[in-house]
């Protein structure tokens, strides 16, 4: 299974990508839990928000997250709880530089 | 028909008054053209020296500054208020001191009372979040990130990002543009453009003199790139192997259409970001006189609507240069021409 983390917007506008792939047995019994955590059917797309900001607040992050099949978009002041633990665990393994330990770049 | 002790020709006189020592009797004297209430209460007032004027004088500046320490709650902690002295923290100082140049700014150029025009107390949080690398307005306070190290250095360092994110306040209490497609793009542009001229009132630079960037200095050495954006040329703040490069427009010819970004707020900003650089360049002088009076009365003048796009704003701001200063006069023609240079229809 591949987790990504696209993080955009915030003043800069430079979007930010976390990767990790979940290949052998005890890395998915890691992340499976995490990933089902996840309320991922009581999202809305706030980019179908006909005013912009969901939150009402310019420059803020905007987060596009992708779990095998499942993906949400969530405005930062949205990833609370279990989406939260998710994105930072992302984040964490994506740039620790280990084998397999996942990537972190900038979407170009 | 303006109702007036103040006769007309003498408002425009005041109004075209260029010195800063005079910009708040100039603004208020265009707000009085503009706005017959105004005028009214200027009534009692002598031409030259208007009292009436005078009253609308913006209150001092009061700020409070806050240190999350890493949290996210806001707005954490005070560290410094109104008059204390220096905490020796560069994060609180600088924070600290860029509230009070963008107040400056709106008093002295706009005679404008605080962000929301009544006198609202200016807060700041620094040290918000790990690493965190950003800097916003949250609706009712600022909010400092300390960046990363690698890209990103502590986002108080550059005033034409604490300026430009205190003008998002000022246009939510005033124009309260959406923040999405055309319309996103002008608030993200009106944001530039003051957060510019509070860097430029500050260090007292004229059009010709100023760098036209907004977030100077908050990119690490490691990147390859001066700033954020370049008012002056779109599309050429950066250039790097890790961030790609500066995808700002300079024209219509260019304009990205985009589901990202909100619709591409932050990429097609460039475009009136530009027109707005052009009048100042060809005007000369200071940018927030004749230039900036001009983008002021245009966002705080009640004409735009929320849904604003880029030529329905164009001609706002041609129509406000023609109120303010004539049909026939240099600051018209600026305005038209340099949104012709940019192929946004008038
Ligand atoms: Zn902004």
């Amino acid at each position: 299974m591949k987790i990504t983390v696209e993080r955009s917007g915030g003043i800069a506008a430079l979007t930010r990508v976390w990767t990790v792939q979940a290949v052998t047995t005890s890395e998915k019994s890691r992340w499976q839990p995490l990933v089902e955590a996840c309320p991922w059917d009581a999202v809305d797309d706030p980019r179908q928000a006909p005013d912009g900001q969901p939150d009402g607040q310019p420059d803020r992050f905007m987060y596009s997250i992708r779990a095998g099949q499942r993906r949400a978009t969530l405005p930062e002041t949205a990833v609370t709880g279990p989406w939260r633990v998710l994105v930072e665990s992302t984040r964490t393994a994506a740039e620790e530089s280990r084998p397999g330990g996942g990537e972190a770049g900038f979407r170009r | 028909m303006v109702c007036s002790i103040v006769p007309p020709y003498i408002l425009r006189r005041l109004a075209a008054q260029g010195s800063p020592r005079f910009s708040a009797v100039a603004r208020a004297a265009r707000e009085a053209l503009l706005h017959v209430g105004a005028v009214h209460a200027a009534r009692t007032s002598a031409p030259t020296a208007p009292a009436g004027i005078r009253q609308l004088e913006p209150s001092p500046v009061n700020r409070s500054v806050f240190d999350a320490k890493s949290g996210e709650s806001l707005p954490g902690q005070v560290v410094r208020k109104e008059g204390d002295a220096a905490t020796g923290d560069p994060a609180v100082d600088e924070a600290y001191d860029g509230l009070g140049h963008t107040h400056s700014l709106y008093a002295d150029a706009f005679g404008r009372n605080s962000i929301d025009g009544l006198g609202m107390p200016l807060k700041a949080t620094v040290h918000f979040g790990r690493m965190y690398d950003n800097a916003f307005w949250d609706g009712q306070q600022m909010v400092f990130g300390d960046g990363d190290g690698e890209v990103f250095e502590r986002f108080t360092r550059s005033l034409s990002v604490i300026g430009h994110e205190l003008a998002h306040g000022v246009t939510q209490f005033s124009a309260g543009l959406a923040y999405r497609n055309q319309a996103g793009a002008i608030n993200e542009s009106v944001s530039d453009v003051f957060g510019a001229l509070v860097e430029q009132y500050f260090r007292k630079q004229t059009a010709a003199e100023a760098s036209w960037l907004i977030g100077e200095g908050l990119f690490t050495p490691q990147v390859e790139g001066s700033a954020l954006r370049s008012m002056k040329a779109p599309g050429t703040a950066y250039d790097d192997d890790v961030l790609g490069k500066d995808p700002q427009p300079d024209s219509m010819d260019s304009y990205v259409r985009t589901r990202s970004d909100n619709g591409g707020v932050h990429i097609n900003s460039g475009i009136p970001n530009r027109a707005f650089c052009l009048v100042a360049q060809t005007l000369g002088g200071n940018a927030w006189d004749a230039p900036g009076q001009i983008w002021y009365e245009t966002l705080t003048g009640g004409s735009l609507s929320t849904a604003t796009t880029f030529t329905a704003f164009a001609k706002a701001t041609a129509a406000t240069a023609k109120e303010l200063f004539g049909e026939e006069s240099a600051e018209h023609d600026a305005v038209r021409g340099a949104w012709e240079t940019v192929k946004v229809k008038l």
